[in-house]
């Protein structure tokens, strides 16, 4: 039944539904705007929603006279680096909580959830002080080291709720098929869990991308710093604060996480039912 | 090597469940390793430092014992960052929830370009929270600020509100941003609740005379209820440690208005240098998080 | 040269005793079904076999070897799984090949046995499709190949008919017997379908929480059930039991339930009644009992016509007594008729423990 005054409600609901969305849209799609508005226009009063016109000399400002290339460089290397060591070491952590059993391994399981949810402010100074003795201080590798403390914890829960999902019959028939364990694990267990682990290996990446706090405290110097601390570095240290070129910073910060998201969009509602995606 | 040698050939007479036993636990040793080393020694070695006094640049320092501790209990500042930590808390964690359960029930409903629409509800939350900050520093700017103007020109206020440097505009700017940012967590979970609810039960209440309102009430809220238990714990917990968001947008300021522990925790240590006061504060906090942790790992026991 | 023998196995996960203490020969070549109801062990029974599972206690030989220790790939068996267990990301081909690679059969070699396994099966034109392309009797079949290609000693099958549809399932068993009698190999069928067990089966073990109740052919697990589970589990409507006491000797026995009496003088009992008095189960089947002038009167609760049979269920002295009759019978709900059992094919059970009591080597 479509009556004229069903339609009206369909059509009023619609309209306010996009207005709310736009409305918590609406920082973002100003962090776009003015990344490509003039600066001149930047301080007009009042401030106008679209450019009059559209530059992307912030960008090309950006890339050429900051040290924006460099931070971008750690930020992939920290991306995959960290993701690289946590998913190789979660993929077989995760098949051993799931397919085997030795004593203590419920209470392994537990004690992952356990450190997913720890504080990184408590770990933080016996880390700094285990990473200067180390001699590893304003190093990369030294922020890979700190990134697994919550990346390994988080890529181990999501894993082990993919790898639930694979039915035990599999690996049985593969063992009954001539299969010993490590050739079931390749030859069956990986090939289904892939699309998991892919998913986990993202998630695991935007989190070491996004991550500010550890590289605060633990690098100090421009050659290892990564995008988040990097770009705030430019905040701070800058005589004015050049707002269109901290939004066209942020605007390239987030690019890779949109490829990203459009990727993962079918797989957040497991990640959620995974014992969540981390915030 | 021979012992090696020999310990496999004594194994290789084990039983396969041993073996299976032992694989199992080879397997998951990198895991035990790594958490040994960045996990549980930092944790451990966090409390033992907790009972020392040192000098952060020297790393000097004396036995204490409970001093740290006797001395933060009596502190004000202690106890106006955990006034702070809750209020941020409860504040931003409620308008996560309402906002949550708002939207996720309009994206659930039959909305034009709705995927469009659920990418642009559900993208803050996968922000870095860097971005996000920038962002909002500059919606909140003083002078040029969009937020100010659209105030000013609306007539709601007449002089330009300083929305971070000053009490309680600063708390209340940190729970609002707090909670554009973090809502889309809520916004996942109920959406995927209310996707699994059945369409029978609507059916069925709708025939048993409920209205729409009766609807969410005796359907939705009830079906709703077990996943926003989970939800609530788990964003308490997270919001409860949350550093960077309010560490870059008022630094704990004004003065130590918006500061919260996990804030204390950083000044102690690598501004005021103090370690093992800020070992101790450290801890304090996470006793305080044990009990929502706790109660999220008994529930989590599926 | 391929039989399976149980030794006093056991299997407990944590307090559940799923086997207990079970001892069971199976034959080289046999068919034999493994039937009971779901939960009774019949499953983990199998899983043992396969080296899926460990036994708890006792020992599993196959051959002339005890398997107990040896890894599932070490014992030269192959298993059809119930959810079939088809590697997705294999092609058809890919799955039956699998068990070959893994023994490291020779490439051409292997090409050779999947062709004559799919044509065995007929699935020549699916080689390459993957699982998810087939439907569930197709899928069916090619599990079965993946079982067939290698030529094993004993093949295991666990419920591999109970996720098609009823037809295909009837044809599908048709087929198991044609394979079983082509390979002539040992096979292991776990089922809770007593049609399949029936039909399919050289013999049956009866399982009940995990304890054997009866191994014996089909024939005689219907005709002489070792108790009364396995006279109420069997066939369809179940048996019928009246409880009640014997008494008298010799050809003056008696059956007593209340005020009935039945004559029980022709029955020879498997042991002599130590005690005077026994609590005692009779049983008799549906199709055993009849109109009988000199019966005992019952009165019809309901009449359930399936066409070539009517089912009827009667009030026989307060107990309830299931009838399966002509199928053109006219009596209707409510009426009064008198009953009798053919008296060669009562059983009598014992109170205690169930046990037959009565020996029948004369019906």
């Amino acid at each position: 039944m479509s009556t004229p005054a069903r339609i009206a409600r369909r059509f009023l609901f619609n309209v306010l539904a996009w207005a709310v969305v736009l409305v918590i849209a609406f920082p973002l799609l100003w962090m776009l705007l003015t990344s490509v508005k003039p600066s001149s226009e930047l301080f007009v009063i009042p401030p106008r929603l679209l450019p009059g016109e559209i530059t992307f000399e912030h960008y090309r400002r950006l890339l050429t006279e900051t040290p924006f290339l460099t931070y971008l460089r750690n930020s992939a290397w920290l991306a995959a680096g960290t993701t690289l060591v946590v998913i190789s070491i979660a993929t077989l952590g995760a098949h051993s909580l799931v397919r085997f059993s030795y004593p203590g391994r419920e209470r392994l399981a537990r004690l992952v959830l356990f450190t997913y949810l720890l504080p990184s402010v408590v770990l933080i100074i016996p880390l700094y002080l285990l990473m200067a003795g180390l001699g590893l201080a304003n190093t990369l590798t030294s922020l890979i080291i700190a990134y697994t403390t919550f990346a390994l914890p988080y890529a181990l829960w999501l894993l082990r709720s993919f790898m639930k999902a694979i039915p035990d019959d599999l690996e049985s028939a593969a063992l009954v098929d001539g299969a010993n364990r490590m050739q079931a694990f390749v030859d069956v267990i990986l090939p289904q869990a892939l699309p998991g682990i892919i998913s986990t290996a993202m998630f695991t990446a935007i989190l070491a991308w996004n991550e500010y706090f550890y590289a605060l405290v633990l690098v100090n110097n421009d050659a290892a710093r990564p995008l988040t601390t990097g770009v705030i570095n430019m905040l701070v240290t800058s005589f004015n604060i050049e707002w269109s070129l901290l939004m066209a910073a942020s605007v390239m910060m987030s690019l890779p996480l949109i490829v990203v998201f459009a990727f993962l969009q079918r797989y957040l509602t497991r990640g959620f039912s995974a014992g969540a995606i981390k915030g | 090597m021979p012992t090696i040698r020999a310990a496999s050939a004594s194994l290789r007479l084990r039983s396969l469940d041993a073996r299976y036993g032992l694989l199992g636990a080879l397997l998951i040793a990198p895991t035990v390793l790594v958490f040994c080393t960045v996990i549980v020694y930092p944790l451990v070695s966090a409390i033992y430092l907790g009972l020392f006094s040192i000098y952060t640049p020297t790393m000097e320092g004396e036995w204490v014992g409970l001093d740290n501790y006797r001395r933060l209990l009596a502190s004000g500042e202690f106890w106006r960052s955990l006034a702070n930590n809750l209020i941020w808390t409860a504040g931003t964690l409620t308008l996560q929830i309402v906002f949550g359960i708002l939207v996720a029930l309009m994206l659930h409903r039959n909305l034009v370009f709705r995927a469009l629409a659920r990418s642009l509800v559900l993208f803050p939350y996968f922000l870095s929270t860097v971005v996000a900050v920038l962002v909002w520093r500059w919606l909140f700017n003083d002078l040029y600020g969009v937020l100010n103007h659209l105030l000013l020109w609306a007539g709601i206020v007449d002089l330009p509100v300083d929305w971070l440097g000053s009490m309680p505009n600063a708390m209340i700017s940190l729970i609002f941003v707090g909670a554009w940012k973090y809502f889309p967590f809520v916004v996942i979970a109920v959406l995927a609740r209310l996707q699994a609810i059945p369409d029978e039960l609507y059916e069925a209440a709708s025939i048993d005379g409920a209205g729409a309102w009766a609807r969410f009430t005796d359907v939705t809220l009830p079906q709703l209820r077990d996943v926003l238990i989970v939800v609530v714990l788990l964003r308490t917990i997270w919001d409860f440690k949350e550093f960077d968001l309010i560490y870059l947008l008022t630094g704990g300021g004004p003065i130590i208005g918006t500061q919260t522990l996990p804030l204390m925790v950083y000044k102690e240590a690598f501004a005021l240098n103090q370690m093992g006061g800020a070992s101790a504060t450290a801890v304090l906090m996470m006793l305080i998080m044990l009990l929502f942790m706790s109660l999220y790992l008994s529930r989590a026991r599926d | 040269m391929s039989g399976i023998r149980f030794e006093n196995v056991s299997k407990r996960f944590g307090g559940v005793t799923a086997v207990d203490d079970l001892s069971l020969e199976i034959g080289s070549g046999e068919f034999v079904s493994i039937l009971g109801p779901s939960g009774c062990g019949k499953t983990t029974l199998l899983r043992m076999l396969a080296g899926l599972e460990r036994p708890t206690g006792g020992t599993i030989s196959i051959g002339d070897r005890v398997v107990n220790e040896l890894a599932p790939a070490q014992r030269n068996i192959a298993m059809v799984f119930q959810t079939y267990a088809l590697y997705p990301h294999m092609t058809v081909a890919g799955n039956i090949e699998y068990p070959l690679r893994k023994r490291r059969v020779a490439k051409d070699e292997r090409v050779r046995r999947v062709r004559e396994a799919a044509a065995v099966l007929e699935l020549e034109a699916l080689l390459d499709r993957k699982p998810r392309e087939l439907s569930g009797g197709q899928q069916q079949r090619v599990a079965l190949g993946r079982a067939l290609v290698r030529d094993p000693a004993v093949f295991l099958l666990d419920e591999p008919l109970s996720n098609l549809d009823a037809k295909l399932r009837t044809h599908m068993r048709a087929e198991l017997i044609r394979l079983h009698r082509r390979i002539g190999r040992t096979m292991v069928y776990v089922t809770h379908d007593q049609l399949e067990a029936m039909t399919m089966s050289q013999r049956i073990a009866v399982l009940r929480d995990g304890r054997l109740q009866q191994f014996a052919p089909p024939r005689d697990i219907y005709a002489r059930p070792g108790n009364d589970f396995v006279a109420g589990f069997i066939g369809t409507p179940s048996m019928n039991f009246l409880d009640g006491r014997l008494k008298g000797t010799g050809s003056g026995r008696t059956f007593r339930s209340g005020d009935l009496s039945l004559p029980l003088g022709m029955l020879p009992l498997t042991d002599e009644m130590p005690e005077p008095d026994r609590r005692v189960r009779l049983g008799i089947r549906p199709e055993h009992i009849h109109f009988d002038r000199q019966g005992e009167p019952a009165r019809v609760n309901l009449v359930e016509p399936t066409g070539h049979e009517t089912i009827l269920v009667f009030d026989y002295r307060g107990n309830e007594l299931v009838a399966r009759m002509d199928g053109d019978i006219a009596i209707e709900a409510g009426d009064t008729v008198k009953l009798a059992f053919r008296a060669e094919k009562m059983r009598l059970f014992a109170a205690a423990d169930g046990r037959r009591l009565n020996d029948d080597s004369t019906a």
